[in-house]
């Protein structure tokens, strides 16, 4: 790959990142969900994995070996969203707050269950798009 | 792991059937008892079970023959495991598979929803395919199972299909209710066939009765509990139930009558000819629920009562039978009748239990099967004359039958030395055998099971007296005729050998079990046709998706009105003028998709497309919709130009052009495209200008939305209207990303 195509991927990591923060974050008031805001970021990961190859791009980025963890945490928290209202005698996917009920503020953000069942579904996404990168990507980046 | 652990299982099972017993005698001594749940409340299905005199007489059959069974199993299933050098530790997928078949066997037996005893036919099927296919390394085995899974599960689907025909009938599958309804008419007639075949096929009668001789494929344990009183008393017990729809309808009264003299005649005949321990009973108990179903065509009290009394008698006889010829095998390694012979000085115990046993079937007195023939013969002469005929002939032909089996095996000269065996191998038989003689003592318990099963199937009171009378009444005669007539069989076998061997070959030319084969076979080619068809290229493979749904979506426009929809809409100005602006952005891409000669010109051309139509969502208010497609669209090219960037630099400079298609197959891909796209196009165009914009729940959600704390509609749905298809979406992506990684790194994740 051209250095080009290598400065962009480097310079496009952290803005990629934000933007997914901002995404997931505001889904619930705004455009975008868990689900985008993780595709946003294997995209931005991927983008390193084309540039720099695998090992380049996970010995700068040595965290990437989290993604299986990370898959898991967020299907196990969505399923304890979905499931956990059971416990109380609920049917499933109860949220929290109900309808008419203000939730918590902290600043703008408002605090509700089905924000969290979002953060689930986003850590899935980014993990597995992240295992499936690092499973069908090269050890080497092509000659440029 | 100890070897005492492996017979947990089995000693688990043997003390489940006795509790099964003991309390379905219980129930059924205090009245009987029902469990009715809703099941599916919307279509009014309920999980129905009462355990009235016909669910005792099956309850009682299928657990107390369990554990005399399943006691024997216990000792006999080591001793086999051994002899086919297996570890002891596979009597852990045997038992539990023995204890689930009787659940639903007793389930079954309780059942009074149709849809209910389809599922449970279906689980007897499932569980007698591994019980038969248990020695699974022997290729005749799995054969074997297979044949019963597809025979007795195709035929199950008949039931269902009864069900439904009914349902829509009578809008219900409740079998009392069904019952309680009058009248008959050409659907409930349909239905009443459907049901009867079901249940034909599973008590293995002609012509679907090939797959019980295959079956012998099992250990011993399982044809002594599956093919005596359990798995083929299931179809019967189906007719039992059900019988009152049946008998709106002579004509399905005489098909029963004519199947089930069939099958005493073919059962019998070969019973005669077979050389195989477990092939002649086999064959006589096709024979055997050939009676029953003889006596539920003659119909009636008397047809009612003498069925379930014959069941009752048979699957106690025929047990004992079928455990004999397993402990005859396991003494003398011989399963053939020619081969082995004079047991009785050797095995003094087993030849007079299982002597006792087969005069049961044979219907000598002083056993519990005298009186099913008394039974018989009195139902017989109910019915017309030549049914007094042909009661006497399967008489004999059973006397004969068993008379050589037994005869074989424990008289005439010896062939074969017996190796001294486990006592529990003899001592169930023995049991089954007292139990028989007290039955010929004490008929009245036995007739009062008997008596309350048929008051279910006759629908009101039914008076059973078995007795010895010495007197010349006509049933004393029948069966003095059928004795005559079975020894004289016995005595002089020129007369019949060639007969019967005659049968036996036409059979196994032009049987039944041909047209399974065929039938398997074809299915099969066609199947590796169509995978061949499939997976020979890749152009076939997109054909294999397009071509389907094209002419799916395109049988679907065949059938719906098209009274306003297909209309062009007017083009207001401002965004509408963005929008066909952009389709035809995305026309020209595509257009030049189709026409790229390079590989980087047709990756950029789709994705021109997907961003394109990407922002026709954002113009029509969906930008939720846009974003996905923008990331995901991103994502696609991306891959897309890493893979190209790892292609030999030799391809990309060969004019970059995937290989062109043979002149003949271009077109052909250009009219699978054409299908796939016209039909999408037709249904798409179709959908937009609906005459009635249907907003269903669309409204709905978007109303609730602000009352779940949420702006975005598309979140809040997926987070929480349709949270748990959300849920399920994820869960598919995780267990996705395993297989992934099982393909390519053998289950690594990292």
């Amino acid at each position: 790959m051209t250095i080009a195509v290598r400065a962009v991927a480097r310079l496009l990591l952290a803005p990629s990142l934000v933007v997914a923060v901002a995404i997931m974050v505001k889904g619930y008031s705004d455009v975008g969900d868990g689900f985008s805001a993780g595709v946003l970021v294997a995209l931005a990961v991927s983008l390193q994995y084309v540039a720099y190859g695998r090992r380049g791009a996970e010995a700068a980025l040595p965290f990437l070996a989290l993604a299986p963890l990370v898959a898991g945490t967020g299907l196990l928290l969505a399923l304890a969203v979905g499931f956990f209202p059971l416990l109380g005698g609920k049917p499933i996917f109860t949220h929290w707050p109900g309808p008419g009920v203000h939730p918590t503020r902290i600043g703008t953000l408002e605090m509700l269950t089905a924000v969290v069942f979002d953060i689930g579904v986003f850590l899935l996404v980014v993990g597995v798009l992240v295992i499936l990168v690092h499973q069908l990507a090269d050890d080497e980046p092509p000659a440029p | 792991m100890s070897a005492s652990w492996h017979h947990a299982p089995a000693w688990t099972a043997v003390a489940a059937a006795g509790t099964a017993f003991i309390a379905s005698l219980a129930s059924w001594s205090r009245g009987g008892t029902a469990i009715d749940i809703p099941w599916a409340p919307t279509l009014g299905l309920r999980l129905s079970f009462t355990l009235d005199g016909l669910g005792a007489l099956y309850c009682l059959l299928a657990s107390g023959i369990g554990v005399v069974v399943f006691g024997y199993g216990a000792c006999y299933l080591p001793l086999h495991l051994e002899h086919e050098r297996e570890s002891p530790g596979a009597q852990w997928r045997f038992w539990p598979w023995m204890a689930l078949f009787m659940a639903a066997m007793m389930g079954l037996a309780l059942a009074q929803d149709l849809v209910l005893l389809f599922v449970l036919f279906d689980v007897t099927a499932v569980c007698s395919y591994f019980l038969i296919g248990f020695d699974r390394d022997r290729r005749e085995a799995r054969v074997a199972a297979l044949m019963a899974l597809v025979v007795t599960g195709v035929s199950a689907v008949a039931v269902l299909i009864a069900a439904v025909l009914l349902y829509t009938e009578r809008g219900t599958t409740s079998i009392p209710a069904l019952l309680a309804h009058s009248g008959g008419g050409t659907t409930m007639t349909v239905a009443a066939v459907l049901l009867a075949v079901g249940a034909l096929a599973k008590s293995a009668q002609v012509p679907l009765h090939f797959w019980l001789p295959r079956a012998m494929a099992a250990p011993t344990p399982v044809s002594a509990y599956l093919h005596s009183a359990a798995m083929v008393a299931a179809g019967v017990l189906v007719v039992g139930r059900v019988h009152p729809l049946l008998a709106r309808s002579q004509a399905v009264l005489d098909g029963l009558l004519a199947v089930g003299l069939a099958s005493i005649l073919v059962g019998g005949a070969l019973a005669l000819a077979k050389d195989e321990l477990k092939q002649v009973l086999a064959h006589s108990t096709i024979s055997q629920y050939g009676y029953v179903l003889v006596l539920y065509g003659i119909g009636g009290p008397a047809g009612a009562g003498a069925a379930a009394f014959y069941v009752m008698t048979h699957g106690i006889a025929k047990s004992a039978l079928f455990m004999t010829a397993g402990t005859v095998t396991m003494a003398t390694g011989e399963d053939r009748l020619s081969r082995v012979g004079g047991l009785r000085k050797e095995m003094p115990l087993l030849a007079t239990a299982s002597g006792v046993a087969a005069a049961t079937l044979a219907a000598l007195p002083l056993t519990l099967g005298f009186f099913k023939d008394e039974l018989f013969f009195k139902a017989a002469l109910e019915a017309a004359w030549p049914m007094r005929l042909a009661a006497v002939g399967a008489a004999a032909l059973t006397f004969a039958y068993i008379g050589r089996f037994w005869m074989g095996l424990f008289l005439g000269t010896r062939r074969v030395t017996a190796h001294p065996v486990p006592r529990l191998l003899v001592v169930p038989i023995a049991v089954l055998a007292a139990v028989a003689l007290l039955g010929g003592v004490f008929v009245e318990p036995f007739a009062r099971v008997a008596a309350d099963a048929a008051r279910v199937t006759h629908g009101s009171v039914v008076v059973l007296a078995p007795a010895y009378h010495l007197d010349a009444r006509p049933e004393n005669i029948m069966a003095v005729a059928a004795w005559a007539l079975g020894g004289l069989a016995l005595v002089v076998p020129r007369v019949w050998r060639s007969t019967v061997r005659t049968l036996a070959t036409v059979g196994d030319r032009l049987g039944p079990r041909r047209g399974y084969t065929a039938a398997l076979t074809a299915v099969d080619h066609l199947s590796g046709v169509l995978h061949r068809l499939e997976v020979r290229d890749l152009r076939n493979s997109v054909a294999a998706v397009l071509v389907p749904g094209g002419v799916l979506a395109a049988l679907g426009f065949a059938a719906t009105p098209t009274a306003g929809a297909y209309e062009i809409g007017r083009i207001a100005p401002g965004d509408d003028l963005m929008v066909v602006a952009l389709l035809a952005l995305v026309v020209i891409a595509a257009l030049a998709v189709a026409a790229a000669r390079a590989h980087l010109h047709l990756v950029l051309a789709v994705s021109v497309v997907g961003f394109a139509l990407a922002a026709v969502y954002a113009f029509l208010g969906a930008p939720d919709v846009a974003l996905v497609a923008v990331v995901v669209d991103t994502v696609t090219s991306l891959v897309f130009v890493a893979a190209i960037a790892r292609l030999p630099r030799d391809v990309l400079d060969r004019g970059g052009a995937p290989p062109a298609p043979p002149s003949g197959r271009r077109w052909r891909d250009v009219l699978v495209g054409a299908i796939g796209g016209l039909a999408l196009f037709g249904a798409i165009w179709g959908f937009l200008s609906r005459p009635s914009l249907d907003q269903g729940i669309a409204a709905e959600h978007i109303r609730l939305a602000p009352q779940a704390h949420g702006q975005a509609v598309v979140t809040v749905i997926l987070a929480d209207f349709r949270g748990l298809d959300t849920l399920a979406e994820i869960t598919v992506l995780a267990v996705a990303v395993v297989g992934v990684a099982t393909l390519l790194r053998r289950g690594r994740l990292w």
